[in-house]
């Protein structure tokens, strides 16, 4: 009797534990998937910052780049200028620091005038305004945000030249109309995008700022749309590569804030 | 809670205010002065608004109760509102979901019940509304049984959640309010009676809108809900805040253009823009204000009010905040206050037109 009395306490106890094992493998699983559920929601919320909160779903909910989407943009490229000559006499460390110190301080000024930076091009970067969220403001966004680029620059280069180190220099070109926007890439290297005769005429039309030594450079597509507080230069039309006619371009060489649209 | 902590939240920038009348008026309305209110109570045609939009008196024709709630946390999360996101968890925890539900319905999971699921995901379409929602979108829920009045009252549902996101968020309510609230014993006590409340809001019977609600500023919006009972709310709210607006009607009007325009709404902008013309604005410079922000006739307070509403359209808290901060100073009080509820109403309004597509 005592025998089956002792089986018996010994088969609840390894009841017992097992019960005991079980319920702490459930709490650990639970853990585990709400720490993965955490971590999609960061994954989210990152990759939100770069694609709209549209794409994300889609992407998310079918594990695949979602379709594309024809949409008016305003596209805008910064690139610095004589830069190559510059790195070619800077360490690699100073050279990536000074780029990621450039870059910092012109993603912020772009954000905050409602634009993304779309992707970064050795020393120059490509915004897009208008791509994430559809943006009747998108031309003025885009050129106030030049404005200020300019601006952040020289409080940068300010702030060099006073350690004695070299300054910059940076040309700035926008277009605007329609692209095809959407996540291009593949597995293992994707992101949100737009490509297209658009895209193509803004970066020909950044390297116009050299031809015509101008900081920003505006098409009349960009143009049309813009407050006419913004000073604007005619500059002489001119051929570029890709484009029948030649192309003619404005220097925005300011905003009168205190002016009144009439 | 993990959903929104990433999300930058600026330093408030109301402080709560007395105003016994309001208040007592609040407690016969609602039966308290929800802690949100407190920031607002200085204006009154806000208070009328606030009170016919309260989202837990309104009564619900076809959507379940639950229904409703988790709606709102999908929408807050979706506004990226932290004060209201932080409430309706709150709200939800009273309504006895567990964390594990709650968090299924910030992931939209798949263990969602098919026709949760499609509800939920048609309130985030209506929530985010940029391209504005078609009726081919709410095909899903049309293919599970749903009446275009129930899909309607999802929609009107939606919209004045994000009505009250956008009064949270502009002002940047401190989050940190809702998680004390709810974590008060003297919550925890009320929990079941509140849990009865919010669980008998029922309409037994349509409520058809009268000849003088079907007229007015923005009837398109109104007269598609016609029969629920949300939207003689709807109607109050807009007539309290053309009426009563100390930013006046013309900069009240030119808000709501701007929410039009920049939310592709042309019924809202055309709307708008008829109160404008017939409150004497010259045509060229309502284009122009619509445009760029200003023009010859406007003030330098309705530039503001304009410029500072094109960001209450995305929910970019952060963005939106410190554009507000930087503007607060050109308004009194009570008209910083009106500009944050007049925004918000526009964005209600914007939102209605997706129930406007399934009458089309």
């Amino acid at each position: 009797m005592s025998r089956v009395a002792l089986a018996l306490a010994l088969l609840a106890l390894g009841l017992g534990a097992l019960a005991v094992y079980l319920h702490g493998e459930r709490g650990r699983l639970r853990r585990r998937l709400d720490a993965a559920g955490d971590e999609l929601q960061r994954m989210q919320a990152a990759f939100g910052r770069f694609a709209p909160g549209a794409v994300v779903d889609r992407i998310v909910a079918r594990g695949r780049p979602s379709d594309a989407e024809r949409r008016e943009v305003t596209v805008l490229f910064a690139d610095l200028f004589g830069f190559t000559a510059l790195s070619e006499s800077l360490p690699p460390e100073a050279l990536v620091a000074l780029l990621n110190d450039y870059f910092g301080h012109m993603s912020r000024v772009i954000e905050q005038h409602r634009g993304q930076v779309a992707k970064f091009i050795g020393d120059g970067l490509m915004a897009l305004f208008g791509a994430h969220e559809p943006n009747p403001w998108q031309a003025n966004d885009a050129a106030h945000a030049a404005l200020a680029m300019q601006r952040a620059l020289g409080d940068f280069n300010a702030e060099r030249a006073a350690r004695g180190v070299p300054t910059l220099r940076v040309g700035i070109g926008i277009h605007a109309g329609p692209a095809v926007a959407g996540v291009l890439g593949s597995q293992a290297l994707m992101e949100f995008t737009v490509i297209g005769r658009t895209v193509n005429l803004a970066a020909r039309v950044e390297r116009l700022t050299r031809t015509h030594d101008a900081a920003v450079l505006v098409t009349d597509a960009v143009r049309a749309q813009l407050d006419p507080r913004f000073r604007l230069e005619l500059m002489p039309a001119t051929a570029v590569r890709g484009v029948a006619e030649p192309v003619a371009t404005w220097a925005v060489m300011g905003f009168d804030a205190r002016g009144v649209t009439t | 809670m993990p959903a929104l902590d990433d999300v930058e939240w600026e330093a408030c920038l109301l402080e709560p205010v007395r105003n016994a009348p309001v208040e007592r008026a609040l407690r016969k309305a609602l039966g308290t002065v929800p802690p949100g209110l407190r920031y607002f109570l200085d204006s009154a045609w806000w208070m009328d608004a606030a009170v016919a939009l309260d989202l837990v008196h309104i009564p619900l024709l076809h959507l379940d109760p639950n229904l409703a709630e988790m709606v709102a946390l999908v929408v807050s999360q979706d506004s990226a509102c932290r004060y209201c996101f932080n409430m309706t968890r709150g709200v939800l925890g009273i309504l006895g979901f567990s964390e594990a539900r709650t968090r299924q319905l910030e992931e939209l999971s798949t263990e969602l019940d098919v026709t949760e699921r499609a509800a939920l995901q048609f309130a985030r379409r209506v929530s985010r509304a940029t391209p504005l929602v078609d009726a081919a979108e709410a095909a899903p829920l049309r293919a599970l049984g749903w009446s275009d009045a129930a899909v309607k009252e999802l929609v009107a549902l939606t919209a004045v959640n994000v009505f009250f996101n956008r009064a949270a968020t502009l002002p940047a309510l401190p989050y940190e309010d809702a998680t004390r609230l709810f974590e008060s014993p003297l919550m925890r006590l009320a929990a079941p009676l509140l849990r009865r409340f919010v669980r008998a809001r029922r309409a037994r019977q349509p409520v058809p809108l009268t000849a003088a609600e079907r007229e007015g500023p923005f009837a398109p919006f109104v007269n598609t809900l016609d029969g629920l009972p949300v939207a003689p709310r709807v109607r109050i709210a807009i007539d309290a805040c053309l009426r009563g607006s100390s930013l006046g009607r013309r900069a009240t009007a030119l808000v709501f253009a701007v929410v039009g325009r920049g939310m592709g709404c042309p019924v809202s902008e055309g709307e708008a823009t008829r109160l404008l013309l017939a409150d004497g604005m010259p045509a060229a410079d309502v284009d122009a204000a619509l445009a760029h922000f200003t023009a010859p006739s406007l003030t330098p307070l309705e530039r503001a009010a304009a410029a500072l509403a094109r960001d209450a359209i995305w929910p970019q808290p952060a963005r939106l905040q410190r554009q507000a901060r930087d503007v607060q100073p050109l308004f009194t009080r009570t008209q910083f206050v009106d500009l944050i509820g007049t925004a918000a109403l526009a964005n209600l309004v914007c939102r209605l037109s997706a129930a406007m597509a399934l009458d089309a």
